[in-house]
């Protein structure tokens, strides 16, 4: 069994981010990079599938520039088999739909059983990629997934929904998002550290997937971000004074009212 | 958010831009380990020792080791951090890759050390006992015991210990009572009862294999007697499966200030006659083979309280920038004037500054250690071996007794600077505090450190050791004269480098002199002055690669860093220095009112 794991690079949650308010983005210099969080079950999950399985391959995929080679490298180094990175200035400004292009280009010309993708990225939070992927691909979806279980051509997923779960099947090739809860990532042992870097890293451009720059990149955005701003910083508690409970919370209510204006 | 443990720019800094460990990949050996790898694996360690075993610590202190029947209960959550530490084969990482370990560089794995120590060096220490053990093993065993037992202790899958402290015998081994006596099969029957041994028993591990100095049936009485062997807690089946117990019974845990995760037991061997033992080694030559050893252990120590000092420091500086109160000293009279973070306090600055430029002295000091070893390995040259293992002799008791002294004192302004916080449990600093105690004690005390330095390795070789490392010290001292702003830090360096020199000769005269007793009396002091000379260079060095970098126009990011290896060496140059100078005096004057006074004088009676 081929297995595709989508990956994205994102500044790790221990960076201290600083916002460039004059081009709308954060400020990068000082940020340190993980894959994300949610891809780190997708590449377990993967791992473990293809341990089950015995035989099969893993292949990690990312868009971006350079440096989202580590985060392709630490994969490599938790198990994956090969990697590919789409490193081209032309994707750079890409919105969720401009990187899935990319990504279902890469992915439609590999041989594939099954894509599993984080939920999530946790820098911008968008939810919009792996399903623009299954889109373009044209394979089933199932996002949020707790728990699967592979059949004979097909695959059962525990889909997580508000107040439980929800357990729906769908046909193989597809598409499912990891949520937390599915798995326990490991941890890059350090044989395997020592192999990731022997592994195969193919790195490539869009025309070398045969995509045309005009439909990624800034230009063909459909989202712009006009603004970013970090959340306001939190001012010290008030304490609410009177003698009696009544005083109090007649205090409390006109607060609310009159200075959080949230009444 | 804050950093904790150590600061990564740090350990990069001294790694790549201070001792250029990448370079060593030009040797085949280090091939492998290039700056990209490097770097994968100091992130992967720092992970796994943030993720899993830092939150260990606290946990570790408060439930501590259970004993009951003869057996040590390790606390609950080491379980899990251990299995992750064996899954991941960060047991033995700079050890041969045939027997189980990392191959990498002494330095690289110092720097991932630093991580895991720093997260929890109690819990560490299990299979950092079973690391050196292991080593006694490779260097000193038969192929048979290489085979029986190497892999396993390299890969954690059975623990370590080192058996030579007895109730009589502790800095002096040489009174050691255990005895082995040789069976017809060419095994020997051990008997006797060891104390104070870490990790001696626990149930992380199916097989504990310990290293045991006993003295043969009849051999001589002192040091020159003592033979070592290798007792395993199960005897070991021709199969390599475990056999039956060998008679290795743990009768007690030590109740202690600190390291409570870590089980510091009795074992009495061979009480029902049923100890068996393998000679590890030539008959009568066990202190040799330990003294081989010792030099690793010792750097192990000084990394553990290295591990210490550089966490109370982390949590110190994150703390002092969140810690509202008092108003700014400049505005002392103004009622109005809001509360500033605690850090804008002059007294707190001096305690950070110090804290800082201590654990930036004492990182380089030891990956400089490391790297010593790297470069014996990476070399073609006897005479260069040579000389980097006399450097290695020279700075090992000031890697372990100099550097645990000033943790000690690092943690303590650790818990000052938290105020009456950092006296209570919830938050870590006073179990940083507790737990790097006793490393001023084992592993030879920090007297005992001061003698080796004193008696040993002064005059080693006619001080070609001492000579050597003064030639490196000269080497920093003139790179760094090429920066104005850095002159007078060098001048500093320079005069307490010329004091200690003179020190040194007047010392060692003195110590095979009949003041021998006075000479020793300031052992300890020497010692602490050689260190302050050490790491003042290493701040030196530091510094004058921060000045090239800054001349060169470093990035944004990098300025604020390079700034403050120059702001810790002008501390430590100009604040600290002179005190040494003040120290270097007195021993020259080397006033005899210790050794002359009597015992009845102490008063007490």
């Amino acid at each position: 069994m081929n297995i595709i794991v989508l990956v994205k690079q994102v500044p790790d949650t221990e960076s201290l981010l600083e916002v460039d308010t004059a081009n709308a983005t954060v400020n990068t210099q000082n940020v340190k990079w993980i894959i994300n969080p949610y891809d780190e079950y997708a590449i377990e999950e993967a791992l473990q599938i293809k341990e089950a399985k015995g035989a099969g391959s893993v292949t990690v995929v990312a868009v971006g520039p350079d440096r989202s080679e580590q985060a392709l490298r630490t994969a490599l180094a938790m198990g994956a088999d090969t990697a590919v990175l789409v490193n081209d200035a032309a994707a750079e400004g890409s919105d969720a739909l401009g990187i899935a292009k990319v990504l279902a280009g890469v992915i439609k010309e590999m041989p594939y059983d099954l894509v599993i993708a984080g939920v999530r990225a946790v820098d911008d939070d968008g939810y919009q990629v792996p399903a623009a992927v299954a889109e373009y691909l044209e394979l089933p979806l199932v996002t949020a997934v707790i728990k699967q279980e592979l059949g004979e051509g097909k695959i059962t997923c525990h889909q997580l929904v508000e107040g439980g779960s929800l357990v729906v099947e769908a046909p193989l090739p597809m598409l499912f998002t990891a949520q937390k809860g599915l798995n326990e990532p490991r941890y890059a042992s350090l044989p395997n550290i020592m192999k990731a870097k022997k592994k195969p890293l193919e790195k490539k451009r869009l025309a070398d997937i045969g995509l045309d720059a005009a439909l990624v990149g800034t230009g063909s955005a459909k989202v712009a971000i006009s603004a970013l701003a970090l959340p306001p910083e939190r001012k010290g508690g008030k304490m609410v004074t009177g003698d009696t409970p009544e005083a109090l919370a007649a205090e409390l209510v006109r607060l609310l009212k009159e200075e959080a204006e949230v009444l | 958010m804050a950093q904790v443990i150590a600061d990564r720019r740090d350990v990069e800094f001294v790694l790549h831009e201070q001792l250029n460990v990448g370079d060593l990949s030009q040797h085949e050996k280090y091939a492998e380990f290039n700056k990209k790898t490097i770097d994968m694996v100091i992130k992967e360690a720092r992970n796994l020792a943030i993720k899993e075993i830092l939150p260990t610590l606290k946990e570790g202190d408060e439930q501590g080791v259970k004993f009951e029947n003869g057996q040590v209960t390790t606390p609950e959550s080491f379980k899990r951090a251990y299995e992750l530490l064996c899954e991941g084969e960060w047991t033995a990482l700079p050890e041969d890759p045939e027997w189980g370990g990392g191959g990498m560089p002494r330095s690289v794995a110092l720097a991932a050390g630093d991580y895991f120590n720093g997260a929890n060096y109690g819990f560490m220490m299990y299979a950092g006992l079973t690391h050196g053990a292991a080593l006694l093993v490779e260097h000193f065993g038969t192929e048979a015991q290489k085979q029986t037992y190497l892999r396993k202790m390299y890969t954690g899958v059975w623990g370590g210990t080192m058996l030579l402290t007895e109730p009589e015998a502790g800095s002096d081994v040489g009174a050691l009572t255990t005895t082995a006596v040789k069976n017809d099969d060419g095994t020997y029957s051990i008997t006797g009862s060891k104390i104070f041994i870490s990790s001696g028993e626990h149930d992380l591990c199916e097989n504990i294999i310990h290293p045991v100095l006993a003295r043969i049936e009849g051999a001589p009485a002192g040091t020159k007697g003592i033979s070592l062997f290798l007792v395993p807690k199960f005897r070991v089946n021709p199969d390599g499966s475990l056999g039956e117990f060998n008679d290795v019974v743990c009768t007690g845990v030590e109740e202690k200030m600190g390291l409570h995760s870590n089980a510091t037991c009795s074992l009495t061997l061979g009480g029902k006659g049923k100890c068996i033992g393998t000679l590890l080694g030539e008959e009568n030559k066990g202190m040799r083979a330990m003294f081989l050893m010792m030099n690793e252990a010792r750097l192990l120590v000084g990394l553990q309280g290295f591990g210490c000092a550089s966490s109370s420091y982390m949590n110190a500086i994150n703390y002092a920038r969140e810690r509202v109160q008092g108003r700014h000293l400049l505005k002392m009279m103004d009622h109005s004037a809001p509360s500033v973070p605690i850090i804008q306090h002059p007294d707190v600055r001096r305690m950070l500054i110090t804290m800082k430029a201590y654990v930036e002295g004492m990182r380089s000091l030891l990956y400089y250690t490391g790297y010593l070893s790297d470069l014996i390995t990476t070399s073609d040259s006897d005479e260069e071996k040579a000389k980097y293992q006399g450097m290695i002799d020279l700075l090992i008791p000031i890697c372990k007794g100099y550097v645990t002294d000033r943790c000690w004192d690092v943690c303590s302004l650790g818990v000052q600077v938290y105020g009456g916080y950092g006296y209570i449990k919830e938050y870590p600093q006073e179990q940083l505090l507790r737990d790097s105690r006793i490393l001023m004690i084992y592993e030879g005390t920090n007297g005992i450190q001061a003698m080796d330095l004193l008696g040993r390795k002064l005059g080693f070789n006619k001080g070609k050791p001492i000579m050597d490392l003064m030639g490196e010290i000269q080497k920093t001292l003139v790179q760094a004269k090429e920066f104005e702003s850095l002159q007078p830090m060098a001048a500093s360096v320079e005069a307490a480098l010329n004091k200690l020199g003179e020190v040194a000769m007047h010392l060692g005269g003195k110590a095979m002199s009949p003041e021998v007793l006075t000479a020793f009396a300031y052992a300890h002091p020497f010692l602490e002055v050689s260190g302050d000379v050490v790491l003042s260079w290493l701040l030196l060095w530091r510094a004058t690669v921060a000045a090239r970098k800054l001349e060169k126009g470093a990035k944004k990011k990098d300025q604020a860093f390079y700034e403050g290896q120059i702001k810790s060496a002008e501390y430590f140059t100009q604040s600290v220095l002179p005190v040494s100078q003040g120290k270097m005096r007195s021993i020259l004057a080397a006033n005899a009112a210790a050794i002359e006074i009597s015992e009845d004088a102490f008063g007490g009676k």
